[in-house]
C-alpha cells in the first residue's frame, strides 16, 4: 500500500498534522484565489439575478429547467462516491480505503453543499425556501409530501446530516491528536471537537459499533438520494424523462462521476499536500478498476434507455430520441458517450491505471462527460415536449455559465478550508494498516 | 491516585491488562493509538448497547415520518384529481428517509451515552497514547493496591510508571 516504505506511527501523526498546523503563503494565495473566483463568478451574478429575477437566466417558457438543475444533479452525483464508497469499503473491511476515505467523505459533504446552493439559485425567491420544510409559516402552508421535490428535500437534508455526522465521528480520534499537538486557542477548540477523547478500549469499541451502524444507514440512504433525484424527472410524463430505468441510471452515473472525482481529489492531495507516501498506486489501480466496471454498467443503461424509447414506439418518445441523437444538443450527447463510455476503456491497460497524470486526465474527462449528461437530460427533454408549439431551445446565459464556473471555486474553497481544520487522512486508520507495534513484528 | 503505565509493545500492554484484571482490578482503562480487539476482550466488551439506540431511532423515525406526512396532508388538504388525501406509496419514501435520519441521530446519541463522552473533566491521560504508546491506567488505587498494581505493570514490561490525580 505504501509506495515509499512504511512510515512509523509517529511519522503518520507528524505528516498528517503538519498539513494542518503549518501554513505557507502558497495556501493563502490559493485560498484567496478560489474565494475571489467564487465571489465574482458565483455570488455576484446570483445577487444580480436576485435583483432582476430568474429571467436573467436563459430559461424560457418551454425550457423551464436549465443549467441550475443540471448542475444540481451533477453536484449531487459527485457527492455519491465519497460517503457511499467509504461506507461499503468499511463494511467489507477493505484496507486500501483507509488513507483515502476522509477526503472522499469531505468531497461528498462539499458537493452536497454546492448542490444545495444550486437549488437556492434555481428557486428565484430564495427567501421562501423554508416553505419546503414541514414547519409553520406565515401562509399556513404545509408541504405536499406527494411531490418528488419534497422527496428531494427530505432525502438531501437527511444525506447532508448523515454525511456530516459520518465524517465527524470518524474524525474524533484524530481531533484528539490535533488537540495534543497544538497549543492555545486551537488546543481549546480541538478539546471541544474531540469530546475529551482518550482512546480507551471502551471508546474504540463504541466508536467501532456506532461507525458501522452509520455505514449501514448511509449505504441505502445514498442509493435512495439519487433515485429520488431521478424521480424529479422520471415521475413527470415528459418524453425522454418518463423512464423506469432512471433511478439505477442516476445512481450508477452518480457513483461513476463520484469515483472519478475522488481520483481528481486524490491527485491534488498527493501532489500539493505531499501525501505520496499514503496515497499510492494501489489506490489508483483499485479506483481505476472500479471506473471500468461503472463505465460499463453506465453504458449498458444508456443503451437500454435508447432501446426503451425506440421499442416503445410512441411518436413523442421517438421524436425526443431523434432530437437527442441528431438534434441541436447532439454534439454534447456524443461527447458524453466518448468521454464516459469509450475513454474509460483505456483503463483496461494497467500501465494507464498506474499513471497519475493519465488517470487525472481520464477522471476530468469523465466528469466533463457527466456534466454534459446532466445537461442533456434537462435540456433535450424540455426542448421537445409533445407538440411543436411546445418545442423550444435553451442555452445557458452568461450568468448561468458564470455561476457554473463559480461553483467549482466554491467546492475548492470549502476543500481548502477543510484541510486546515480536519486531518485530510485518517491518522488512526492508516496506523491500522501498518505493522502492529509488537516485538516480533 | 491513578497508576499510569506506558508500554511500547502491544503484547506487554495486553499482558499487564490481563494480569491486572485477573488480580481483581476492575477500575482500569486501556489506552491505545489504534483500536485493539484484544484489549476490548480483556475488559469483556461484547456487543455494544449502541445498536439498541440505532434500532429505537429507526423505529421512532419510521413512525414519526409516516405520521408527519399524514398530518401535513390533513392540516393542509390538497385534493388532486380525485385521489386520496392520504396516499401511502409516496409517504413510504418520507418514512424511509426519516427512518434513516432518526436512526443516525439516535446512533450518535448512543455513542455519547455509551462511551461517556463528551468528558470535559480532567482524567488521567498521556498524549503519547494517541501516537505510538499503549497506556494502562489503574484508577482509584489505595496504597496497598497501588503498590500491587505497579508491580504487575512493571513485570509486564512497562517503559515508565507515573502517578496521576484521579478523574475529577
Amino acid at each position: 500500500m505504501f509506495d515509499h516504505g512504511q512510515p512509523s506511527y509517529a511519522e503518520v501523526n507528524k505528516d498528517v498534522l503538519s498539513v494542518m498546523l503549518e501554513t505557507g503563503p502558497r495556501y493563502w494565495m490559493l485560498l484567496g484565489g478560489t474565494m475571489s473566483v467564487a465571489g465574482i463568478c458565483f455570488f455576484m451574478p446570483w445577487i444580480y439575478q436576485l435583483f432582476v429575477g430568474v429571467g436573467a437566466a436563459g430559461m424560457n417558457r418551454n425550457a423551464v429547467w436549465g443549467s441550475y438543475l443540471s448542475n444540481f444533479i451533477f453536484w449531487i452525483g459527485l457527492s455519491h462516491s465519497g460517503t457511499l464508497l467509504s461506507a461499503v469499503l468499511h463494511i467489507t473491511n477493505s484496507q486500501w480505503r483507509k488513507s483515502i476515505y476522509r477526503s472522499a467523505e469531505a468531497m461528498t459533504l462539499f458537493s452536497l453543499m454546492t448542490a444545495v446552493l444550486f437549488v437556492m439559485v434555481h428557486l428565484g425567491r430564495v427567501w421562501y425556501v423554508h416553505w419546503s420544510f414541514p414547519i409553520p409559516n406565515q401562509m399556513g402552508l404545509w408541504p405536499n409530501f406527494r411531490s418528488p421535490l419534497m422527496f428531494d428535500v427530505m432525502a438531501i437534508t437527511t444525506y447532508l446530516i448523515a454525511s456530516s455526522i459520518f465524517i465527524y465521528m470518524g474524525s474524533v480520534p484524530d481531533f484528539a491528536a490535533v488537540r495534543d499537538a497544538s497549543t492555545g486557542l486551537r488546543r481549546r477548540l480541538y478539546t471541544v471537537f474531540s469530546f475529551g477523547w482518550r482512546g480507551t478500549a471502551r471508546e474504540w469499541h463504541t466508536l467501532g459499533w456506532a461507525y458501522t451502524f452509520f455505514a449501514v444507514f448511509v449505504i441505502p440512504l445514498a442509493v435512495s438520494v439519487h433515485s429520488i433525484v431521478s424521480w424529479d424527472f422520471a415521475l413527470s410524463v415528459v418524453p425522454g424523462l418518463h423512464h423506469t430505468i432512471f433511478a439505477p441510471y442516476f445512481v450508477c452515473g452518480a457513483i461513476f462521476s463520484g469515483t472519478a472525482g475522488i481520483i481528481t481529489v486524490m491527485y491534488c492531495l498527493r501532489k500539493f499536500l505531499n501525501f505520496e507516501r499514503y496515497i499510492g498506486q494501489e489506490h489508483l489501480d483499485n479506483l481505476g478498476k472500479l471506473l471500468i466496471v461503472l463505465s460499463m454498467i453506465w453504458s449498458y443503461i444508456n443503451i437500454l434507455e435508447l432501446f426503451g424509447s425506440w421499442y416503445g414506439g410512441t411518436s413523442f418518445e421517438l421524436e425526443a430520441l431523434k432530437f437527442k441523437l441528431t438534434g441541436f444538443y447532439a454534439p454534447l450527447y456524443w461527447e458524453m458517450i466518448l468521454f464516459c463510455a469509450f475513454v474509460p476503456l483505456l483503463l483496461f491497460f494497467k500501465k494507464i491505471r498506474l499513471s497519475w497524470n493519465k488517470m487525472l486526465v481520464i477522471s476530468i474527462l469523465i466528469n466533463i462527460g457527466m456534466l454534459s449528461e446532466r445537461f442533456i437530460i434537462v435540456a433535450t427533454s424540455q426542448a421537445r415536449k409533445f407538440l411543436p408549439d411546445a418545442f423550444g431551445f435553451y442555452f445557458p446565459s452568461w450568468i448561468e455559465i458564470s455561476i457554473t464556473v463559480g461553483s467549482f471555486a466554491i467546492f475548492a474553497t470549502l476543500f481548502l478550508i477543510f484541510i486546515k481544520w480536519v486531518p485530510a487522512i485518517s491518522i488512526y486508520e492508516v496506523k491500522e494498516t501498518l505493522k502492529p507495534l509488537r516485538r516480533n513484528a | 491516585m491513578a497508576i499510569v503505565g506506558t508500554f511500547a509493545y502491544e503484547e506487554d500492554f495486553l499482558t499487564a491488562a490481563e494480569n491486572l484484571k485477573a488480580s481483581g482490578f476492575d477500575n482500569i482503562s486501556l489506552l491505545s493509538p489504534v483500536p485493539l480487539h484484544e484489549a476490548q476482550a480483556v475488559l469483556g466488551l461484547g456487543k455494544s448497547p449502541v445498536r439498541r439506540f440505532s434500532l429505537a431511532g429507526a423505529i421512532i423515525g419510521a413512525l414519526s415520518g409516516f405520521a408527519m406526512a399524514v398530518a401535513t396532508a390533513l392540516v393542509f388538504i390538497l385534493p388532486t384529481g380525485g385521489r386520496a388525501i392520504i396516499t401511502v406509496p409516496p409517504y413510504l419514501i418520507i418514512t424511509y428517509e426519516m427512518t434513516i435520519l432518526t436512526g443516525v441521530l439516535f446512533t450518535l446519541i448512543g455513542f455519547h451515552v455509551v462511551s461517556d463522552l463528551p468528558a470535559w473533566r480532567n482524567r488521567p491521560y498521556l498524549p503519547s497514547a494517541n501516537i505510538d504508546r499503549f497506556v494502562v491506567i489503574v484508577e482509584n488505587a489505595v496504597d496497598s493496591e497501588a503498590a500491587r498494581a505497579e508491580t504487575i505493570i512493571r513485570e509486564a514490561g512497562a517503559l515508565e510508571i507515573q502517578h496521576m490525580e484521579d478523574s475529577e
